[in-house]
């Protein structure tokens, strides 16, 4: 029965405990520090600037986001201004030339009726001329065949 | 008692190898040599690796610093999951070397084919293979979370073993050498256990039917890994934070 | 060494092994299936699910594998031998 075995036995074995023990432990340790200095550090401050460097850019991305934004706002606004003023002059322009067309209408209509009317005047004017000079030649006709129905007669 | 089977039909597949160790002498201690080596190759990658990961840093990366970038930011949200978003930089070297190290230890170990390389003694494998190895980190994991406890709060860390009532006091007490037995044993188990149905089964039939467990094995030492990071992680914290953390077995 | 204590040894760590299975068996059965049930209740946490219940299998796992390793002190690293 020997209860010993872990500590010390001569032949080896699975549970063979030796200097290797705090060899490996100091190894390990000065293999961290050197690891600390090649891998951790170097690598380590290229992982925190890129970070910072994304953070940075991905910041003024976002303003220049935000001032692209508010330019196409400002133009969408401006552009709204210029239809609305556009419209404007469209409807002023179109209510001009309607009044512009509404009042020579209104003229040529005056015009022409008071064409009409003279010519109505002129025409009763020949008509009562020329009824009256009918009238003469009815008394004077009615006159002759009177004068002929007599002298038929006689 | 049998510290080897041999293997009849097979004998070019070496045998079932369990607790050899190939010795070296140091100032009349004793150590084992294929743990130091595979250990050395194992930090060497890492190193060279990083190296050229670091060589040119650049803001879009690629190959291989996109590679190390991925798996900083893994170690990164582990430790910060685990300790909190304020805590939690000191930590990142500490467990993310753990989590480094045990996952190319566990994955040479599967991957690489070191039965071809012959030793005197022993065989070269991972060096988690090894319960010094594991210990030591368990260990290293301890010392690490009383120093978090003692930086945090002082003397007055001395007062999470008397809560919630002071009759929990060997219980806490018992809990700090359950921790690291429990993480070693753990990181130990599994991984030896992998290699060894891995070698009964190349034992019994030496073509393709290992294949699934090889795969498993890979998928459980990768999540062993993990397992060891993220319970350090969690037992740094709760030194840190006191009581109110949740346990692990 | 005695053959005695090689048989006991041998059946020890069958058993050993054998029992640390059930209770792990039992319990990560249940985890996986709360996992399934949390998924169809729903299934956009899937990713988190999946990962909470890795890390929760491999700890039960570990209580299979710690009677592994007293199995493997009887066979390979006895104390009485």
């Amino acid at each position: 029965m020997n209860w010993t075995f872990l500590l010390a036995e001569e032949a080896g074995g699975l549970f063979d405990f030796d200097a290797t023990l705090p060899l490996m432990a100091i190894q390990f340790v000065v293999f961290a520090a050197v690891l600390n200095a090649v891998f951790y550090k170097p690598l380590g401050k290229a992982l925190d600037e890129r970070n910072d460097y994304v953070l940075s850019a991905g910041s003024t991305a976002k303003e220049r986001l935000a001032q692209a934004e508010s330019l196409a706002a400002q133009y969408e606004q401006d552009l709204a201004e210029t239809r609305r003023q556009a419209q404007q002059i469209v409807v002023a322009a179109q209510e001009e030339a309607q009044k512009l067309s509404a009042q020579q209408m209104a003229e040529a209509q005056q015009m022409a009726q008071a064409q009409r009317e003279q010519t109505q005047k002129e025409l009763d004017a020949e008509k009562q001329s020329a009824l009256s000079a009918l009238e003469k030649q009815v008394s004077s006709l009615s006159q002759a065949l009177l004068d002929k129905l007599l002298s038929v007669a006689a | 008692m049998l510290n080897s089977i041999p293997v009849l039909l097979s004998p070019i597949l070496a045998e079932l190898e369990v607790g050899k160790h190939l010795y070296w002498e140091l100032g009349g201690m004793k150590l084992h040599g294929q743990v130091f080596i595979t250990t050395w190759l194992v930090m060497g990658a890492l190193i060279v690796v990083s190296l050229f990961a670091t060589r040119k840093v650049e803001r879009i990366p690629s190959g291989i610093q996109n590679l190390m970038e991925y798996a900083l930011e893994f170690i990164r949200d582990l430790a910060k999951n685990q300790i909190g978003e304020k805590e939690y930089r000191p930590w990142v070297p500490y467990i993310g070397t753990l989590f480094l190290f045990i996952f190319v230890s566990n994955w040479g170990g599967a991957l690489v084919p070191w039965k071809l390389i012959h030793l005197p003694a022993g065989e070269l494998a991972a060096p988690t293979n090894d319960i010094n190895t594991t210990v030591a980190l368990a260990l290293l994991t301890s010392l690490a979370y009383f120093y978090a406890g003692f930086r945090k709060r002082g003397i007055g860390y001395f007062a999470k073993y008397i809560e919630p009532t002071p009759v929990m006091l060997p219980i806490n007490i018992l809990e700090d050498f359950t921790k690291p037995l429990s993480l070693s044993f753990r990181l130990f188990g599994n991984i030896l256990a992998d290699e060894l149905v891995v070698a009964v089964l190349v034992l019994l039939v030496p073509l393709f039917v290992p294949l699934p467990v090889m795969l498993l094995g890979l998928f459980t030492s990768a999540i062993q890994a993990l397992v060891f990071a993220t319970l350090s992680a969690a037992y740094i914290a709760e030194a840190m934070e006191g009581h109110g953390a949740e346990e692990h077995g | 060494m005695d053959p005695m204590i090689a048989s006991a040894s041998v059946i020890a760590a069958a058993l050993a092994v054998g029992l640390a299975a059930i209770g792990p068996g039992i319990g990560q059965g249940n985890a996986s299936g709360q996992a399934v049930a949390g998924i169809a209740r729903q299934p956009e946490a899937e990713g988190k699910i999946r990962g909470t219940l890795l890390l929760t299998l491999a700890f039960m796992e570990s209580l299979t594998i710690y009677g592994l390793v007293v199995s493997l002190v009887l066979l390979f690293a006895n104390p009485f031998s």
